[in-house]
């Protein structure tokens, strides 16, 4: 692969200005290997809904949650990650005005060290080892090398993460007074929220690998898992910050439109970034051991993390008025109809931003203590995380490989394949919409998550959901077609598409915008004021935890 | 002129019977929830004082020191595991507390901040951060409660939250003698 990416560049002499190839050649790898994560990470998918609709029994050698391991690993860690972290330095590498050579050796150092990580916990759930669920949390203890893997991965994101920063440091000092530009600040805000979200997961993981090689008999596992979900939910926050960038800066550029306010966009980055490691808890609502005091506390801040999406629905539907409008749209919703729904780059992200209307609001429900005690544990949830991860993250995703891909390999996006790309976002939508359809619905009937297909010893209930199921793998099969389609469509645009150059688009202001204040480049006081709310949230639940803890629990293998 | 009637909000705010019984009720949100925002609502009101009384602090305060030190003298005072246990039995302490901490450290604070010098801040950073240490040292390690109000694991899990503010200022005070700032802005 890497060859033919050379070779590709290698022939290319006359280099235009935009793109260096360098930069690109790292952004590529990086895509590369969350296509293939993704394909992979489908194809176990498809086998799942098909167990779980009853249709498919796996071989002996293929255990039901070795599978669901796998398929959440790869989509959830390393094909979310991976595409984020080569579309941010893409983002850098353009506004910024090219990477340092100093960064670009720490992205490759970075992505080596992500390979080798992402091999010792392929490797282990492929033998079986490690079929804990990409949540990983005790008291299941996978093989030590599962956890060894995962060391490695996240040194390989704080390379990467530390590259930008010191890049965006390196412009701030050459650009003295000047505003980030907003893409390269939403990625600066990306970048804080995950080396502040991995913090906790890292020190359970470094907790974990003593008690996994036994060198510690037991761990305690309500701070194991507080751990994991202060990092568990800012990690779905992160990619959804990622997906919002593009909807605020490439979005207005593809319809013709205008960036609404660039005050208002850094404002949305500054609120996620500073209110979103402590919405963890919500996931916690049923433990025990937490008084009901800080769940209270925890359900008032996890929605105040729901303000910055009304802010940027309200946003973006106010570009697509102001822009429909301005293509002479009359009446109160004429605008909708001059919106370029026959392109691609358009309709993946609204796509994407519809479905997180439902998205957001079931995420509301359910981080009510009444509403949850309803839906927890239940397939409502995979529901819920498949219309927020797979059709909001997921088609945004999709939306700016439409043209970043081309943009850095000086192909275009042809009217075949934008078609093409049409067709795929249409079969994966409705693929989702009777995947998750039917997983929210069963939830309330009351179906379990993560559990391989039974029947109950034929009881009623188990039965009831049966119909239901078999939508579920309806969707499945849809969503392995659009897989396949945006795979090609990805290695296409990569070796294949016709020469010529593609925008990076950047929306540019409105003329009469108000300029935008000062203090929305004092990260140093955002950071503090994220540490100030974490340590609210959190110092006095863990004191909690370690100071009354129970014996602790030993390693457990339930597979 | 925003940020003082911000300032008076929040300060109204943190008065009001249910917000003072629920900010109390927890030892760690009583010492490191309630009595520095009551200093943040006595930091953001200062710009009223200053342009009502702009003679005052200036001969009062003309480089910082005396108003430093009345902050250093409020909050030491309300360290003392005592000070929180009277400002819950006795109510003139308690109203004490509400005057002292926005008036007497947070404005203090504000005035005096501008005018200190380097060397003036890196000493409160650092005395500061001992300080908290110190704190931290005395509420984790003491076998026996320090105040009649609250229970050991609470004073231990105030405790911690010193750690973590020594730390945090720590880290801050490291990073300033690290990084110019005059560069990036």
């Amino acid at each position: 692969m890497e060859a033919v990416v050379k070779n590709t560049f290698g022939s290319k002499v006359n280099e235009v200005a935009g793109v260096n190839k360098q930069d690109a050649r790292i952004t590529l790898t990086f895509f590369t290997v969350a296509f293939i994560a993704f394909f992979l990470g489908c194809v176990l998918g498809l086998l799942q809904g098909l167990n779980r609709a009853g249709l498919l029994e796996l071989p002996a050698w293929l255990n039901y949650y070795q599978v669901l391991s796998g398929h959440g690993v790869l989509l959830v860690l390393v094909f979310s990650t991976t595409f984020m972290l080569g579309y941010f330095l893409a983002a850098f590498s353009h506004t910024l005005g090219g990477l340092l050579p100093k960064v670009r050796k720490m992205a490759w150092v970075g992505f080596a060290l992500m390979v080798v990580g992402v091999v010792f916990v392929a490797t282990t759930i492929i033998m079986g080892d490690a079929s804990v669920m990409y949540t990983f949390y005790p008291p299941m203890a996978a093989s030590p090398w599962f956890y060894v893997g995962l060391v490695f991965l996240v040194l390989g994101i704080w390379a990467v993460l530390f590259g930008g920063f010191i890049n965006v440091a390196d412009w701030r000092k050459k650009h003295k007074g000047q505003h980030l530009p907003l893409l390269a600040y939403f990625a600066t805000g990306a970048f804080v929220l995950f080396f502040f979200g991995s913090i906790g997961v890292t020190i359970e993981v470094l907790m974990i690998i003593p008690w996994a090689f036994g060198w510690t008999e037991t761990i305690n596992v309500m701070l194991s898992r507080t751990l994991f979900w202060s990092f568990g939910h800012t990690l779905v926050n992160i990619w959804y910050l990622t997906a919002v960038s593009s909807w605020y800066v490439a979005v207005p550029k593809l319809i013709g439109g205008k960036l609404l306010s660039d005050s208002l966009a850094r404002l949305v980055v500054i609120i996620l970034v500073v209110l979103n490691i402590t919405g963890g808890f919500h996931h916690q609502i049923i433990d025990p051991g937490i008084t009901e005091g800080i769940k209270f506390m925890h359900v008032f801040m996890s929605l105040s993390i729901a303000f910055p999406s009304l802010m940027t629905a309200f946003a973006m539907f106010a570009v697509f008025e102001r822009t429909g409008r301005k293509k002479g749209a009359k009446g109160l919703l004429g605008w909708i109809k001059k919106l370029p729904w026959g392109d691609v780059r358009f309709l993946a992200p609204m796509i994407a931003m519809i479905g997180f209307i439902p998205a957001g609001a079931g995420g509301i429900a359910q981080t009510n203590n009444q509403l949850n005690q309803v839906v927890h544990n239940s397939m409502w949830v995979v529901g819920h995380f498949h219309l927020t991860l797979g059709v909001t993250v997921v088609l945004s995703f999709c939306g700016i490989a439409y043209w970043l891909i081309p943009h850095l390999t000086k192909r275009v996006l042809t009217p075949k394949i934008n078609k093409l790309g049409v067709i795929q976002t249409i079969v994966w939508s409705l693929g989702m919409l009777f995947m998750s359809g039917a997983m929210h619905w069963v939830g309330l009937l009351g179906s379990p998550r993560r559990t391989s297909y039974t029947t109950y010893g034929d009881n009623a209930t188990a039965l009831g959901w049966d119909p239901y199921l078999l939508f579920l793998a309806v969707g499945g099969t849809l969503l392995i077609i659009g897989a396949v389609l945006m795979v090609y469509i990805v290695f296409h645009l990569m070796f294949k598409a016709p020469k010529g150059e593609t925008e990076f688009p950047i929306a540019e202001a409105e003329e009469d915008a108000s300029e935008t204040p000062k203090w929305t480049e004092r990260w140093t006081l955002w950071i503090a004021l994220m540490i100030a709310i974490v340590a609210m949230a959190y110092v006095i639940p863990i004191v909690d935890m370690i100071v009354n803890a129970p014996p602790g629990s030993p390693p457990f293998r339930t597979w | 002129m925003k940020q003082a009637i911000y300032g008076l909000v929040l300060y109204i705010f943190l008065m009001l019977p249910p917000v003072v019984t629920l900010a109390e009720s927890v030892m760690a949100i009583h010492m490191h929830m309630q009595m520095p925002l009551f200093v943040v609502a006595g930091f953001l009101m200062a710009p009223f004082f200053q342009k009502r009384f702009p003679n005052f602090f200036a001969k009062w305060n003309s480089n910082g020191v005396p108003g430093i030190i009345l902050f250093m003298i409020i909050v030491l005072y309300w360290l003392l595991p005592r000070t929180m246990d009277e400002a819950l039995t006795i109510p003139a302490v308690e109203i004490f507390k509400f005057i002292s901490l926005p008036f007497l450290a947070g404005i203090p604070l504000r005035d005096s901040w501008k005018k200190l010098g380097s060397l003036g801040k890196n000493i409160i950073y650092v005395s500061l951060s001992v300080l908290f240490g110190v704190m931290a040292w005395l509420y984790i390690a003491s076998p026996t409660q320090l105040c009649n109000n609250y229970l050991i694991v609470e004073q231990k899990t105030l405790g911690w939250g010193f750690v973590f503010l020594a730390l945090a200022i720590m880290i801050y005070f490291i990073q300033t003698l690290f990084i110019d700032k005059s560069e990036y802005e």
